[in-house]
């Protein structure tokens, strides 16, 4: 699947729902980056967060732009990026706010164990 | 007082900048992540977590903190770090972006262990001269100062410098900066600053738990906090509310302890006494010095009486004009069982 692998940009409303729904029904966790391009702090994150993903593929990794598809940001309640909100059925589980890599690893581990062993 | 130990008081600097085009944007968080590491790689400290908002970044460093808007940088080191020689690079990656630098301020408490801080900050006269070579002869309304207070272990260091005076400035006045330090922690209060040896968390999950267990999540409701523990003790965070950013620091060792709050105020927020008291109360410290810099004479008023609230005495009240940052307050206080 193209989406493995790498952090998938959702750049519309239309292209979050293509991503989110998919995997709403599956037990896979989905890691969602809400970044801004202004914000110095995501650019640190955002090479870290593509090494994630490409270590670990049974994870999905989406990327949104807060000032791109704001009605998600707000529904979601984001107020500082970078924000994590790790989800999974569609539900969130769990929420990591800030440029914490060791934090947001761990959360990942915790949440998608079970699924492939994990080294990063 | 231990021989030797981590020096908790901050160096602070704060560089104001400004520029010809009416667009500024983003400014200087256009800034590359390299170029701040090979700043801070100067000042030596690196950064542990970061988070930003719609008006500015915030960064806590292995040495205290940092905090980027589109024309202010606002740095803050402790220890041994070499923090003026952010300077001129500072000034020179602005100067890319177009952006001139309109006001240079440096401020800071008395060092615990002056011995051991390195060039150029081995004196106030040495870190005046460092700066006096440092910036553009632009700033031309300088003024460099001690404020003393009758603690002698407590007084403020302040070098000011801007391109025009302050009451001409271009950022708006109805800001101000408080920069409380508190030494001589209670020694259960400052226990909560050390961690479990192999506690199997990170300096994130650590510092979260310290964030809420000694009740610093509760000091402003609104803010998103970024929070750090260090290892085997320590702890820093940064809070940011809006355009507003507030910070923590603190060296929990017995015999040196130390701990800060910074916060800006807006005249038309009332909650700054309200905060520094609650920030105070954290940390139960047996003498507290407060810095207020173009606050209202009425805020001071009402910061003492707050500090004054926790069984603290006011021991001494003093303030300075600086053509460039209008007025500085400093005050400080002791428990009232302790004697000068």
């Amino acid at each position: 699947m193209a989406e493995e692998g790498v952090v998938v940009g959702c750049h519309t409303v239309d292209q979050w729902n293509e991503h989110f729904q998919k995997h709403a029904s599956s037990e896979k966790l989905v890691v969602v980056d809400f970044t801004a391009s202004w914000c110095g702090p995501c650019r640190i994150i955002a090479p870290i967060l593509a090494e994630f993903a490409k270590k670990m593929p049974h994870v999905v990794f989406l990327k949104v732009d807060v000032d791109e598809v704001e009605s998600v940001a707000q529904e979601y309640s984001v107020e500082a990026m970078p924000t994590f909100i790790l989800f999974k059925s569609g539900k969130p589980v769990d929420k990591v706010v800030g440029a914490k890599k060791d934090e947001l690893l761990s959360r990942i581990v915790k949440h998608s164990e079970g699924a492939a062993a994990v080294s990063a | 007082m231990a021989v030797s130990g981590f020096e908790g008081f901050e160096k602070r600097l704060e560089l104001q900048f400004s520029s010809h085009d009416p667009v500024i944007g983003i400014g200087l968080r256009q800034l590359d992540f390299e170029s701040v590491e090979q700043v801070l790689q100067e000042v030596q400290c690196t950064v542990v977590s970061a988070l930003g908002n719609q008006h500015f970044d915030s960064y806590v460093l292995s040495e205290s903190s940092l905090f980027v808007y589109p024309t202010k940088i606002i740095i803050k080191t402790c220890g041994t770090t070499q923090l003026l020689k952010s300077v001129r690079p500072f000034i020179h990656h602005a100067t890319t972006l177009n952006l001139h630098i309109m006001e240079l301020r440096y401020t800071r408490g008395s060092f615990i262990f002056p011995q051991a801080q390195p060039h150029p900050h081995t004196s106030s006269q040495e870190e005046v001269v460092y700066l006096e070579d440092n910036i553009p002869s632009s700033l031309c309304y300088r003024k460099a100062s001690v404020i003393p207070s009758n603690l002698t272990s407590h007084s403020w260091h302040v070098f000011s410098a801007g391109a025009v005076e302050y009451s001409d400035n271009l950022h708006p006045l109805d800001l101000y900066t408080v920069e409380v330090c508190m030494t001589d922690l209670d020694q259960t209060l400052a226990r909560k600053f050390f961690r479990n040896p192999n506690d199997g968390k990170n300096g994130d999950s650590a510092g979260r738990e310290m964030t809420e267990i000694t009740g610093i999540n509760r000091i402003n409701l609104n803010a998103q906090i970024c929070d750090f523990a260090f290892d085997p003790c320590g702890y820093s965070m940064n809070g940011i509310d809006g355009d507003r950013y507030s910070t923590i620091h603190v060296t929990p060792e017995d015999g040196f302890s130390y701990a800060s709050f910074e916060c800006v105020g807006s005249i038309y927020n009332d909650d700054m006494a309200d905060m520094v008291k609650k920030a105070v109360k954290v940390f139960g410290p047996g003498t507290v010095s407060v810095a207020t810099t173009a606050a209202s004479h009425d805020m001071c008023t009402r910061i003492k009486a707050a500090v004054e609230q926790l069984g603290m005495k006011c021991r001494s009240y003093s303030m300075d004009e600086f053509p460039a940052a209008g007025t500085v307050v400093f005050q400080t206080f002791t428990t009232r069982r302790n004697r000068i």
